[in-house]
């Protein structure tokens, strides 16, 4: 790296759930789902993340989830109200029979809702996250992000889907670069034509291999994603860097194919420790920020409704 | 009272603090003293906790993003076991703490539940909705396959007439119109569909050699239309598929492939009760007729053991044939019944056979 300083510091990122733990959460939540057919879902889900954020440590110092498993139920309810409506506009113009006018109305708003869902996603999730006491915060514009959103869309369509590559790195370098915890702020630097040639290797590759290669992508994919990431203080950063190595995630797939299988499914539990585990081991962070004096800056927020949309869309929070 | 190092962040800034908490009873609490703040009192009941192996993590309810962190084994299980006396631990942290042992015990349970519901729920539910499905949709649906099917076969259509002039002879005990087409094709199989219509190949009528074994295979396919199983199937496939990716929705796409090949040893039996049902009442409408129903068995048997043929899906799937044909042969031993040669129906098995 050519701006290595010399008293450049390791920080120490690692994880310390356990496979027999979570199985625990995992299996309690099952319970209680069941049992209250269903509507114990959104609690269910905040113990979850409760658990997965706990186990996640910086420097020692475990990272926090707030969210609340009443917020989500609150979100889950709007979520739906807000889907129903969309679905009922729909429904309304086939019985008015405008069903072109109908169709486009609903992929329309379907296309603007997906920003919105990924705006109040991020609010949320953040807004619920600390560590060391310092909250952390997702300050993009939401507006702002609907209009980039449509030109990205409108791009992809008509490249016939190349522009995906570019939509994808502006999108998560916009969410990214949005995120701060206290006073410290985030960056992200992708560029669109380096993801599209890494896609675009990975792709071929794995079909001409028979899928051998996709563990390469994966790790070439991983490593883009950490090690644009970047934090900054006051002149002060930490820059991330991948450590993985193909053998680390054929061990780790491989394994977590295996235990799913072998237990029907009920080691998910190990599966999903064993994931985190290899994430958080495989990035190292380094660089000359001081963490014990990062200031509180953001606010509280609440509303869980974009962060229960993006469930029902089924995206990832981590785009 | 247990006094503990630990280390305090004020939520202002990262800054660690290092304090002594003291666990206070006499104040039902927790004190310790800060450089930001002074001293602190939390109450037994504004706090949380989390903990995570030997660390713990305490908060106060009402300045949630404080944080108080020891790494006191003996201090946070002296601090538990206090919450617990005086009733501040919540259930879920008690279910949290029964250990694996009960949790396994609850995933084999829920396990179980859900594997019955599936067995005995399912099924039924599947075969009430059917009673709920109008009988237009079987026909309808029946004709849409039947169009196609048509579309890439070719009908023989001299044996056509014949096997529908030899059906017409027979009561079929039928609730909707029966239709039969004889496809050119050296295929061993025939099948019915939920309208009525039932496709027989020429390959299987060749393979005949009395007129008792096509009334056979006509009975048999007829009750399938009887009992509308093809929409049965139906709903039950698509039941046992919503219930399995509902259970499965949470876990992950491994797990819904499993629970796809679960489902279709499953139907695999549902399908194998059918046949069992359509035997019955072929063999049972054979004898309504006064044909000798030992056609049914005689023309399985040639099938089983002509080994040039594959078996036709009509009788393979199923409870392996053997066991289908000592079933058949024991309800015709049990069921008083008498036949006769009936020439007329005779002639017309010539004429489709030949």
């Amino acid at each position: 790296m050519e701006n290595e300083l010399p008293d450049l510091k390791n920080y120490k990122l690692s994880f310390h759930g356990q496979g027999k733990a979570y199985f625990g959460i995992i299996i309690v939540n099952w319970l209680l789902t069941i049992v209250t057919l269903g509507f114990y879902f959104p609690w269910a889900k905040a113990k979850n993340l409760k658990y997965l954020y706990g186990s996640t440590a910086l420097e020692n110092d475990r990272f926090t989830f707030h969210g609340t498993g009443r917020e989500m139920f609150v979100g889950f309810i709007k979520a739906i109200v807000i889907f129903g409506l969309i679905y009922g506009i729909l429904a309304l113009f086939m019985y008015l029979e405008m069903p072109v006018l109908g169709v486009l109305l609903f992929y329309f708003t379907f296309i603007a809702i997906l920003p919105v869902a990924v705006h109040g996603s991020y609010r949320y999730r953040f807004s619920r996250t600390s560590w060391r006491g310092i909250r952390f915060g997702y300050r993009g514009d939401r507006n702002e992000l609907v209009v980039n959103f449509f030109q990205w869309i409108f791009f992809t369509i008509i490249t016939l889907g190349i522009y995906g590559a570019w939509m994808v790195m502006k999108l998560r370098n916009y969410l990214m670069s949005h995120v701060r915890a206290g006073n410290v702020e985030f960056k992200y630097k992708g560029v669109g034509s380096k993801y599209f040639i890494l896609n675009l290797k990975g792709y071929l590759l794995s079909i001409i291999t028979l899928g051998i290669y996709s563990f390469w992508w994966y790790k070439d994919l991983f490593a883009y994603y950490v090690d644009n990431l970047s934090l900054h203080k006051d002149g002060q950063q930490i820059k991330m860097k991948s450590i993985a190595t193909v053998g680390d995630i054929f061990k780790m797939v491989m394994g977590n194919l295996l235990i799913v299988i072998f237990t029907l499914g009920l080691g998910y539990a190990w599966a999903v420790t064993r994931t985190m585990n290899f994430m958080v081991s495989n990035i190292k962070l380094q660089g000359d920020m001081d963490l014990t004096n990062i200031q509180q800056t953001e606010d509280d927020y609440n509303d869980a409704t974009g962060d229960d949309m993006t469930g029902f869309l089924d995206i990832n929070f981590i785009i | 009272m247990a006094t503990t190092p630990g280390i305090y962040f004020d939520g202002i800034s990262s800054k660690p603090q290092a304090i002594d908490v003291q666990l206070d009873e006499l104040n039902a609490g927790i004190r310790f003293g800060t450089f930001s703040e002074g001293f602190n009192l939390w109450l037994v009941e504004e706090i949380t906790f989390e903990q995570i192996g030997n660390s713990m993590e305490i908060r106060n309810k009402h300045h949630s993003l404080a944080l108080v962190k020891v790494n006191d084994a003996l201090f946070a299980s002296e601090l538990i076991a206090y919450l617990s006396s005086r009733g501040h631990l919540s259930w879920y942290q008690r279910i949290i703490q029964l250990g694996i042992k009960a949790h396994i015990s609850i995933a084999v349970l829920i396990l179980g539940i859900i594997v019955a519901g599936y067995l005995v729920i399912i099924p039924w539910v599947a075969e009430k909705a059917v009673m709920l499905i109008p009988q237009k949709y079987d026909i309808s649906m029946g004709h849409t396959f039947y169009q196609q099917y048509l579309n890439t076969n070719t009908i023989d259509s001299a044996k056509t007439g014949a096997l529908n002039a030899f059906a017409s002879r027979l009561q079929l005990r039928n609730t909707q119109k029966l239709h039969f087409t004889v496809i050119k094709s050296a295929t061993v199989n025939a099948f019915s569909l939920p309208d009525g219509n039932i496709i027989v190949f020429t390959g299987l009528l060749d393979l005949m050699k009395d007129y008792s074994e096509l009334a056979g295979l006509i009975g048999h396919e007829a009750s399938h239309v009887n009992n509308r199983h093809s929409m049965k199937m139906l709903c039950r496939n698509l039941s046992g598929y919503l219930f399995i990716s509902a259970v499965l929705s949470d876990v992950n796409g491994i797990m819904a492939i499993l629970g796809d090949n679960v489902h279709n040893l499953q139907s695999l039996s549902y399908s194998r009760q059918f046949e069992r049902q359509a035997d019955e009442q072929g063999t049972r409408l054979m004898m309504l007729n006064e044909i000798n129903p030992t056609g049914m068995t005689d023309l399985f048997s040639r099938l089983k053991s002509d080994e040039k043929v594959t078996m036709p899906s009509f009788i393979s799937t199923h409870p392996i044939t053997k066991d289908r044909i000592s079933e058949i042969n024991l309800l015709i031993k049990n069921t008083p019944h008498r036949f006769k040669q009936d020439s007329k129906l005779k002639e017309l098995f010539l004429q489709v056979t030949h």
